[in-house]
């Protein structure tokens, strides 16, 4: 048996005036389970973020989320003039959790940066934040848009290496929406190809990466 | 454009035909009506092709009005005086463009706003300006041997001076220029980017939103006979903020459509506020009530103005009848 | 010298209520955005509030506390009009608060009649080193003095405060942590609202106060906001020092008739500069 699924998209059209963003996307992430979301720029790869987070109102369509569902945003999008405490204590605004000590727990190295503002912080460190004020929340479901974009590939496998902790230990699901297919497939069992605005495959990353097409697209050749 | 060619020449010939059967009280709404066309063309012009807010229009208008009055007082021809009242204004609005416009959105408005008060300020303290008393007894206009004698002689003085607005404005909107100008209404930037020299267009704009109420003011002056610093309050520049927004920025016809709608409904408003019985603030409490509740809903329910939302309504029945 | 002391003092005075309606100003365009014209409207409101409250023989304290809440619920109001609607611009919203002013008018000519009118302050007067100075600018002072140690710590310390500053650091942010955006926006024009009264009932006792008094109010208020660029409290109360202290001063030394062409030639200058240094402000009029 299937576990229940966390995030249900059905069907899910979401339009910019008179542009189609997104055109009938169907999509599942179960419970417990890390799926990836790959695509080119401009594929929609944001907007399903947005939708998924309420951000957006669908055209039509339905998306269901069981949970909470927590987004770290493509670009990170902290608070710079606020501190990396305050950045934190802000992403409990849903949960009302104030005290950021158990994200320490998870990422010692955010208490020692607890007094800096977000802006001046590294991209790593901001990744790190943005991860941080995510798990304030304590979300079912965490949706990472373009979690290693502008980051050293060292800080990339740190933050994946949380990711899969987290996933592990506590049974948080994750849609990892990325660029970079390798780092997807490393991580994700289960992975789906949006591009223009429509799914056009899916499946288990092992047969996606044999897939010649997705290979040439996102790997950059046939991977080995 | 049918209805263009048809409507325009129509409307011309009512309103042409009007003066003759008006009585006095309704001739002055139409003086009325007409000079606060004239400044509203000009501030939808600003608004909508230049995207700038004016809260000193106000300002170009009495500058106008000055004008005209201090050089027929002085012994000039009235004519004179008149021709001079936009150009004055225009040539204030370049003076204090240069500065100005390096401002945009809220400072602009500010900025304007701050020009208009001070103005005002000056007009009532220097001698030459009369004071806060203004000047009086200023001579009714006259050219060659025609002398305006009744309402009647301003009415076709204001017809005529809109008319020329509105064809002047049409010929700004229909040369290069003036296409150039739409860009620069949605986005300065892209505008600038696609070599349009935006600095000068934006002050030549202004100077002609400020020569059309210079005019304005011209024909005010011997339409009344005084001027003073109370005929221009803050007050008169958010009007034709309301007129033009009312209307429909950046349309010809909106900006006479706004100004006569708004100058009807509040001489309505007036005739129903004098009635006796009615408390004796009631016509002011009126006209600020219309001003600001026609405003806030324009801007929240009919962003494009009344012109633009008739149009599309118009443009969308057409098909169905020839269907 | 005992003059120049009691024109200084008497500036800070009211420096100090201009800078609360700067600050009001400030606290509404950082969350929203948009620059509230009705700001001044807010001081009136409070004001004539304050003077018919007194009038009608409730007690200082409880009359000016009525006339501030009067205050912000007109900031509710008004906010609710100008950015309750999804989708209003920043420059859309300028011209509903605008309205909202030119509305105000309306009622308060209907409640309050068109003459000025004036509240009794704090009575007497002190003796600061030879320069006598009255008891209701100590006053004003020292509530405006409260006020922004209030605010500083309001958003400085407090989870609501910060969350309102999340709001002007990056709205996109807010959003996605759950915060209500426009609640927030709602939220400071109601705190725009309350700091707006305060100038108000401090005022009306100094100079009698009448609906058409916001120009002025809002004019001052702007021009000292804009030295901080609307974003900066501190700055703005030291423009705001310096304002009150300019117009003081320049009518205490006989050019009392320019007193607003001096506050509004400063504004424009500080405006222009600092458009100069800034070539693109990044505001797109539509």
């Amino acid at each position: 048996m299937t576990p229940a699924p966390v995030v249900e998209v059905t069907d899910l059209v979401v339009a910019y005036g008179a542009a189609t963003a997104l055109d009938r996307v169907t999509l599942s992430v179960a419970e417990g389970e890390m799926v990836a979301l790959l695509g080119p720029n401009g594929a929609g790869k944001s907007t399903l973020a947005n939708a998924l987070a309420g951000l957006l109102r669908p055209a039509s369509g339905t998306v269901t989320v069981r949970g909470r569902l927590a987004l770290i945003p493509e670009g990170r999008q902290l608070f710079p003039d606020l501190s990396v405490a305050d950045n934190l204590a802000l992403g409990g605004w849903r949960s009302g959790v104030r005290d950021p000590s158990a994200v320490y727990d998870v990422l010692p190295r955010l208490a020692e940066l607890a007094d800096r503002r977000a802006g001046v912080l590294s991209g790593g460190e901001q990744q790190m934040v943005a991860f941080g004020r995510a798990l304030m929340s304590r979300p079912d479901v965490l949706v990472v848009d373009e979690l290693s974009l502008g980051l050293a590939p060292n800080v990339t496998a740190g933050l994946a290496r949380h990711l899969a902790e987290l996933n592990r230990a506590r049974g948080l699901a994750v849609l990892l929406i990325e660029q970079n297919a390798r780092l997807a497939f490393e991580l994700c069992r289960r992975a789906y190809v949006l591009e223009s605005g429509r799914l056009v495959t899916e499946g288990e990353s092992a047969a996606l990466a044999g897939d010649p097409r997705v290979a040439g697209a996102y790997l950059g050749g046939a991977i080995t | 454009m049918m209805l263009g060619r048809v409507a325009v020449p129509l409307a011309a010939a009512v309103t042409l035909a009007l003066p003759a059967v008006l009585d006095d009280s309704a001739l002055a709404v139409y003086v009325l009506l007409g000079l606060a066309a004239m400044v509203t063309v000009g501030v939808s012009l600003l608004m909508g092709y230049a995207g700038q807010v004016s809260l000193g229009q106000g300002a170009f208008y009495g500058v106008g009005a000055y004008t005209a009055a201090l050089l027929a007082l002085n012994g000039l021809p009235p004519l004179l005086g008149l021709l001079a009242a936009p150009v004055a204004a225009a040539a204030f609005a370049l003076v204090v463009g240069l500065p100005l416009l390096r401002l945009r959105g809220h400072h602009l408005a500010f900025a304007t706003l701050a020009m208009q008060l001070i103005l005002l300020s000056l007009a009532g303290q220097l001698d030459f300006t009369g004071g806060d008393i203004g000047l009086q007894a200023i001579p009714p206009f006259s050219a060659w041997s025609f002398e305006a004698g009744g309402v009647t002689a301003y009415a076709y003085l204001t017809w005529a001076g809109l008319a020329l607005v509105m064809l002047v404005t049409r010929n700004v909107i229909a040369s290069r220029p003036g296409r150039a100008l739409r860009a620069l209404a949605t986005s300065e930037t892209a505008a600038a980017s696609s070599g349009i020299p935006v600095g000068r267009y934006k002050l030549a704009v202004l100077a002609l939103s400020a020569a059309f109420a210079g005019l304005a003011g011209g024909i005010y002056c011997f339409y009344t006979g005084y001027v003073a610093p109370g005929s221009f309050p803050v007050l008169i520049s958010i009007q034709y903020i309301v007129m033009a927004v009312v209307g429909g920025l950046g349309t010809i016809w909106g900006a006479v459509v706004g100004a006569a709608a708004i100058t009807l409904l509040v001489q309505g408003l007036d005739r129903l506020a004098n009635l006796p019985g009615m408390p004796s603030y009631a016509p002011g409490v009126l006209s600020y009530a219309v001003y600001a509740l026609v405003l806030i809903a324009v801007v929240l329910f009919l962003p494009n103005g009344l012109v633009p939302a008739i149009r599309r309504l118009l443009s969308r029945e057409r098909p169905a009848k020839t269907r | 010298m005992s003059a120049f002391l009691t024109y200084l003092l008497n500036g800070l005075a009211v420096g100090c209520a201009i800078a609360l309606i700067a600050s009001g100003l400030v606290v509404i365009h950082r969350v929203t955005g948009v620059v509230n014209f009705a700001q001044g409207t807010f001081a009136v409101v409070a004001g004539l509030c304050a003077s018919s409250l007194l009038g009608l023989g409730l007690p200082h304290g409880a009359s000016e506390l009525a006339a501030v809440l009067a205050a912000a619920v007109a900031g509710l109001l008004t906010g609710l009009a100008a950015v309750g609607r999804p989708g209003t611009t920043p420059l859309s919203s300028l011209i509903v608060t605008l309205g909202v002013g030119v509305l105000a008018y309306a009622v308060e000519i209907v409640l309050w009649g068109d003459q000025p009118r004036s509240a009794p302050g704090l009575a007497g007067s002190v003796t600061v080193a030879g320069a006598r100075i009255q008891t209701q600018h100590l006053l004003v002072i020292a509530v405006t003095a409260v006020a922004f140690a209030a605010l500083a710590l309001f958003f400085g310390r407090t989870y609501l405060g910060k969350a309102l500053t999340a709001c002007a650091s990056n709205p996109y942010a807010a959003r996605v942590v759950g915060i209500d955006v426009r609640r927030m926006g709602l939220l400071a024009f109601a705190l725009g609202g309350l700091l707006g009264g305060l100038a108000g009932v401090l005022v009306t006792p100094m100079r009698p106060i009448s609906f058409d008094s916001d120009v002025t109010l809002i004019v001052n208020g702007f021009a000292a906001a804009v030295f901080g660029a609307l974003t900066r409290p501190v700055i703005t109360l030291a423009g705001a020092l310096l304002l009150g202290v300019a117009e003081t001063m320049a009518a205490g030394y006989g050019y009392g008739s320019h007193q607003l062409e001096i506050a509004l030639g400063l504004m424009l200058v500080v405006m222009i500069v600092q458009a100069g240094r800034r070539p693109a402000i990044s505001q797109e009029p539509t």
